[in-house]
């Protein structure tokens, strides 16, 4: 296994930049997740380390080898497909065989290689067959195993997960995060999905716009997202993000929907770090309690409606305009149309500076 | 499904009547080529010849007797004629179809409708430019004339199916090979070409038999009469002074038989071609 460094890549088509900047650093054995909206670039990025597509600029070096100008042939990758191209002609056993053969890997090896990834994956009773009669979850495993009997130094997983069922998905994030703890294996995972980069990576970085928001570990990312952007895509459900301007010199918020908020005077430095009066306030669900009866600095909405998921109730409350998704205990009930009070936690606000989009730091 | 639907009774009828009209003529060539030059020309005519002879057969395929001879020339001929365009037609339209699915390259949807544009007008348009070109390059009265004449048919008829046949292969096939230890071209011969297999066997299908039934040029370009393929070298032949109605039909027939053979072997590979690609993405 090696580390993976990209630095300042760059990818153009025409005069878009698919990729702009890029620069991060995986290291020895992590699992490191690439996650964006589709278009967000992280796909191009990891064709890029990949070798399947060129370099506008930049340059890429896997161990202690620069790589940027070699083919993928010759980078010691395995890369897992979201359609699991696996060659439709060829039995698993020969797909297994396919990489081996390629770099003249001798038979007996070939073999052995094959049962013990087999044995690995269980899928040692499938060798005989062809993909196309396996269920999806077998051919996962063995689009898996194909990347697995060779030792590369670095795993490249292509959204490997999003063509299976909700139930098998939830079982091979297990196993892949397992895969990924016996054999101490580089992983970069290409995924649209938060969910998934936040319960198998390291550390995850959030792409918007073919530029890299935040390279940080799951937790940090989730408690302090650098922009708005992160802080939207991270977490479900997402966070409530709603416009509202500094007043009293940055003592309290107020907002066009008129309500007022009264700031900590932690949050109050933040607020006065903003580059004009408009600012973005974040809340995530959790941290927001919702109160049937006036509270003394709450703020006063209106029930909109209600989704109870068994364990947790999620209110979404209007603000004026403004619609915020607020978690409660099943067992209080609310009803639509009621007024409620909302009481922030003050230590778990964000506080974006609504011209720029980034987060403010207490100055 | 016991209920008769007038749908089905009508789509049966309609086929029945299909099938018919497809095959009367060439059952009418079989058994004139099994007449007597005598019964062939009797009115009423007879349905089932009275003494069917494979006489016309076994003077056609005999190499001892002129008539042999001259037939099994033009068969050669055809067969060489028909064996080379399809060879070289494949050998060209395979990479080309490849570069028109796969690469993004200034100019590329302008070449593939120019190369389509060759099939929107008839035959017959090229006849002269091509007879002309054809002199310039020194090649009137050769069989290489045809061979690149039919190549200009079928090439891009070929491109077009295959580059179909391509779109259809998922790119992260060759990708998973070429990460997997090969290079573009052996991801193109390890894998891709065997997923496209059917597809080249129809495209080859077409070239040949396009090549094979081709009567136009071959009757234009080629003189003289050692160097004729069968559908030119047939209508010269029997009609020289009388026509042999019997020997025409069974001549007709023979020249069917590796079309009709190569259709029953590979029409499993035709249909394929026509609708579906290799794998379900």
């Amino acid at each position: 296994m090696a580390e993976v460094r990209l630095s300042h890549i760059v990818k153009g088509y025409g005069t878009q930049l698919a990729v702009n900047d890029l620069s991060l650093t995986v290291n020895d054995g992590e699992f490191v997740a690439l996650v964006g909206p589709s278009g967000c670039g992280k796909t191009t990025t990891l064709n890029l380390t990949a070798g399947l597509i060129e370099l506008t600029g930049g340059e890429i070096h896997i161990g202690d080898r620069n790589v940027t100008d070699l083919d993928p042939k010759d980078r010691d990758i395995a890369m897992v497909f979201q359609n699991y191209a696996l060659y439709p002609n060829k039995s698993v056993y020969k797909n297994l065989a396919f990489p081996l053969q390629m770099r003249r890997t001798p038979k007996a090896d070939i073999d052995r290689k094959i049962r013990e990834a087999a044995r690995l994956l269980d899928i040692e009773h499938l060798l005989e067959r062809r993909p196309r009669e396996l269920s999806g979850g077998q051919q996962q495993r063995v689009a898996l195993g194909r990347a697995l009997v060779r030792d590369p130094k670095v795993f490249l997983m292509d959204e490997p997960l999003s063509n299976l069922d909700a139930k098998l998905r939830v079982q091979m994030r297990a196993e892949l995060k397992r895969f990924h703890h016996d054999l101490s294996a580089t992983i970069i995972y290409v995924t649209h999905d938060q969910l998934e980069a936040v319960t198998m990576a390291d550390r995850m970085a959030v792409m918007h716009g073919g530029l890299l928001q935040q390279y940080d570990t799951p937790e940090r990312v989730f408690e302090a997202p650098v922009n708005v952007f992160v802080a939207g895509f991270v977490g479900s459900p997402a966070m409530n993000l709603v416009p509202a301007q500094v007043t009293e010199g940055g003592a309290a918020l107020e907002s066009p929907q008129g309500w007022r908020c009264t700031l900590s005077p932690e949050n109050a430095r933040k607020a006065r770090a903003a580059s004009s009066r408009d600012v973005v306030l974040g809340a995530r669900h959790s941290t927001i309690t919702l109160s049937p009866t006036p509270l003394p600095g709450g703020i006063e909405g209106r029930v909109y409606t209600l989704e109870p998921t068994g364990d947790i109730t999620f209110v979404h409350v209007r603000l004026g305009n403004d619609t915020l998704v607020i978690s409660t205990p099943p067992a209080t009930r609310f009803a639509p149309n009621a007024p409620v009070w909302l009481g922030v936690d003050q230590t778990k606000l964000h506080l974006f500076d609504a011209a720029t989009g980034m987060a403010l730091r207490a100055a | 499904m016991k209920r008769r639907d007038p749908w089905r009774i009508g789509g049966a009828v309609f086929l029945a009547g299909l099938t018919i009209f497809a095959l009367l003529p060439m059952a009418w060539m079989l058994i004139t080529s099994l007449k007597t030059q005598f019964a062939a020309l009797q009115y009423p005519p007879q349905w089932l010849p009275k003494n069917p002879t494979l006489e016309q057969y076994s003077l056609l395929l005999s190499p001892g007797n002129p008539v042999g001879q001259e037939f099994l020339r033009y068969l050669f001929n055809s067969l060489w004629v028909s064996f080379a365009s399809t060879v070289l037609g494949v050998v060209v339209a395979v990479p080309a179809a490849y570069a028109f699915s796969r690469f993004r390259f200034p100019g590329r949807n302008l070449l593939f409708y120019s190369v389509l544009l060759r099939n929107m007008f008839p035959a017959v348009v090229f006849l002269m430019p091509l007879f002309i070109m054809m002199r310039w390059l020194g090649l009137v009265n050769t069989q290489a004339s045809l061979i690149l004449t039919y190549l200009t048919f079928g090439l891009p008829l070929s491109i077009w199916l295959l580059k179909g046949f391509y779109d259809n292969i998922p790119v992260q096939l060759e990708q998973a090979a070429r990460i997997d230890g090969a290079s573009r071209f052996q991801a193109f011969i390890l894998i891709v070409m065997p997923l496209s297999s059917p597809g080249i066997i129809a495209t080859a299908i077409y070239s040949f038999i396009m090549a094979w039934n081709e009567y136009v040029y071959a009757l234009t370009f080629i003189n003289n009469a050692e160097r004729l393929t069968l559908p030119v070298g047939l209508q010269r032949f029997f009609t020289e002074y009388a026509t042999n109605w019997p020997g025409l039909m069974a001549a007709s027939f023979i020249m069917s038989v590796p079309v009709v053979a190569l259709f029953l072997v590979l029409q499993k590979y035709f249909v394929r071609a026509l609708t579906e690609g290799a794998v379900k993405s």
